[in-house]
């Protein structure tokens, strides 16, 4: 019991980051910048909790953060026709030096803030954001496969010129989707900064924009199959936990190695199938 | 003292001067006289946790901060974002000022590296010694703190559970981790320590998980030697609330949760950097190696919880002294640990309860 809420605490914020990808990169935009987004979101849930004293605050300022960092991004690879991995990379260095610069400023001590109060919890550890990121995951998929914006945002990323032939607006669904990637991977750091814990602290997200991105990947592009690749890498962490605190007589490496063991034998078994959109980080009127 | 902008302009200065002269480093000898006239200065480098960890690196810049005010240095501070950062980080500190402080075991190799290249420069590193000779390493005998943690958390157990949540497998926190075991097991002989390791020092929500899953193992009392990713145990211990407890490790973390800190084990970084600096102000700094542990005031326990009763405080004063006279060698490794005998109260009681002659 313990290790199945374990696990479930430990994918919801990597199924947020994860779900904000996929829809990014269905449309045909290549997203590496979610962990810029997650440590913004982070910063931002806490920073607004602090000045307003209410953690439902905090996570709007944290929505609002991953939108506008969205529409830079989007601004930057569609408009201007970036190359979307510099872009991307962009928004993660961003993400990184501009939060660590205001907690400087915010709070004249550098590193962390001080403690804010958390969003309410459901029980078992668990708090409201959790239930949400397993919500996303069917709404996905309807999105995506069952109306009319949905299967045009799939027709953006596979042929984009085909999608501008017949009239559909690519730049405009791809900023869409870029936008709502940033929302829910801000929403996936708040869950980390003012969910889970209840303070930021300096690049607290640790990569799992990266490993959410992975879960996409990993998933085939698919919400179903994305979220089980976030189970997977939960499941993996919260076993080593588990195993750890039980004080089995197994080296210690072997243990810490887990997760990354279990994650290389799936991938190896499972990745060849794996497919992106086909016309990932082309621009329409390119020939 | 000079206004917020001004500080900020005397900062940049050495750096920019730094960077123009680094390419030309081979050609123009470095003029000491540039030093002369201004403030010494002194740079810490942290190490990946960086500042805001409330725990080890932070203690280093308190000890920065005291020199600053009571000897008049200039104080900088670099931090390293990944392992890769520790050379730049450090050759940009040589250049730039008289005593590099490297904070942590993680940049030994680096130090050494840089301190070759510098061989007039002055270097202090915390945690671990180098083989170039004007580097100071300072160890810490963090067993013989932790050991006091020990005898105060297996006295205080309720489950004759406790837990150590280590930050990444290295000398220093395998010190902690031994020397709690070794005492919580020679005042509970039906004490079980279960040891886990997060494999990173900057990650909370991991160390939140980790602990937790201790916790909800049974454990009542847990022992983060985690840098930032014991800032979690933390919140998993407001999240269970009352009957589980934390004991810090380095420096007091009440503002975490003070109603959670059973006591705090305390390691005198601040104390190693501001003594370097004093000594390269007085001129009478130099390279080698010292161990500070509970002898020389370097490590120690402090900040007990108001619920833990005098009686045990009192035991664990008794253990204090027997290590600083000697009567118990601490483990400090793995096997040291596995061949240590608990030392029982009765075994160590005589020549406290005699009154000294």
């Amino acid at each position: 019991m313990a290790l199945l809420t374990a696990t479930l605490r430990s994918a919801a914020p990597l199924i947020f980051a994860a779900m904000g990808g996929l829809l990014c990169e269905r449309s045909g935009v290549t997203n590496i910048a979610l962990e810029g987004f997650m440590l913004m979101g982070a910063f931002a849930g806490v920073a607004g909790t602090w000045f307003s004293n209410s953690p439902i605050v905090g996570l709007l300022v944290a929505i609002t953060v991953g939108a506008a960092g969205g529409f830079v991004f989007a601004f930057w690879a569609i408009t201007l026709r970036a190359d979307q991995i510099v872009a991307g990379t962009a928004i993660v260095l961003l993400g990184l030096g501009l939060t660590s610069f205001l907690t400087e400023q915010i709070w004249g001590q550098a590193g962390s803030s001080p403690g804010v109060e958390r969003l309410p919890t459901i029980g078992l550890g668990m708090n409201v954001l959790l239930p949400v990121a397993f919500l996303l995951v069917p709404i996905t998929h309807w999105f995506l496969f069952k109306t009319k914006p949905g299967l045009r945002v799939q027709a953006c990323g596979e042929k984009p010129e085909a999608a501008q032939a017949v009239g559909i607006n690519v730049a405009k669904y791809r900023y869409a989707m870029v936008v709502i990637s940033g929302v829910l991977a801000a929403v996936g750091g708040a869950y980390l900064s003012i969910g889970d814990l209840s303070q930021f602290t300096t690049n607290m997200t640790a990569g799992r924009g990266f490993i959410a991105l992975a879960a996409v990947i990993f998933g085939n592009w698919m919400p179903w199959a994305t979220m089980g690749a976030a189970l997977l890498f939960g499941f993996a962490q919260a076993l080593r936990f588990h195993v750890q605190a039980l004080d089995l007589p197994i080296p210690q490496d072997l243990i810490i190695a887990l997760p990354y063991i279990l994650t290389l034998i799936a991938i190896t078994g499972l990745l060849r199938q794996s497919t992106p959109p086909a016309g990932i980080g082309r621009h329409a009127s390119e020939g | 003292m000079s206004s917020p902008i001004s500080s900020v302009r005397m900062k940049r200065r050495p750096l920019l001067a730094a960077m123009a002269i680094a390419p030309l480093a081979g050609a123009i000898a470095r003029a000491p006289a540039v030093h002369a006239q201004d403030p010494l200065v002194v740079t810490m480098v942290t190490d990946t946790a960086g500042l805001g960890d409330q725990n080890f690196n932070d203690l280093a810049k308190r000890g920065l901060d005291q020199a600053v005010a009571e000897l008049g240095v200039q104080g900088e501070v670099i931090e390293s974002r990944d392992a890769a950062s520790y050379i730049p980080n450090l050759t940009q500190s040589a250049e730039q000022s008289d005593l590099t402080v490297g904070v942590g075991f993680l940049l030994t190799e680096a130090i050494t590296e840089v301190a070759n290249q510098y061989p007039d420069d002055n270097f202090l590193l915390i945690d671990a010694v180098s083989e170039a000779p004007n580097v100071q390493g300072v160890l810490f005998r963090e067993q013989e703190g932790a050991f006091l943690s020990g005898v105060l958390a297996g006295l205080m157990t309720e489950s004759n559970q406790l837990g150590v949540v280590g930050g990444i497998k290295i000398p220093p926190v395998v010190r902690y981790a031994v020397g709690f075991e070794a005492g919580a097991r020679s005042v509970n002989p039906d004490v079980e320590v279960v040891v886990a390791y997060a494999d990173t020092f900057s990650d909370p929500a991991l160390g939140k998980e980790l602990t937790l899953a201790q916790y909800n193992q049974g454990v009542d009392i847990a022992f983060p030697v985690a840098g930032l990713t014991g800032v979690g145990s933390f919140d998993a211990a407001k999240e269970l609330g009352e009957g589980y407890w934390v004991i810090a490790a380095d420096t007091d973390q009440s503002q975490l949760g003070a109603e959670h800190q059973l006591a705090v084990s305390e390691k005198g970084v601040d104390t190693a950097l501001f003594q370097a600096a004093q000594q390269v102000v007085e001129g009478t700094f130099e390279g080698g190696e010292q161990s500070l542990g509970l002898a020389e005031d370097g490590v120690g326990l402090g900040n007990p919880h108001e619920s833990v009763p005098q009686e045990v405080l009192d035991i664990v004063a008794a253990y204090e002294q027997a290590i600083i006279d000697g009567t118990i060698t601490v483990p400090s490794n793995e096997e040291e640990l596995a061949a240590f005998e608990p030392v029982p109260i009765d075994a160590i009681a005589t020549p406290v309860a005699t009154p000294s002659a």
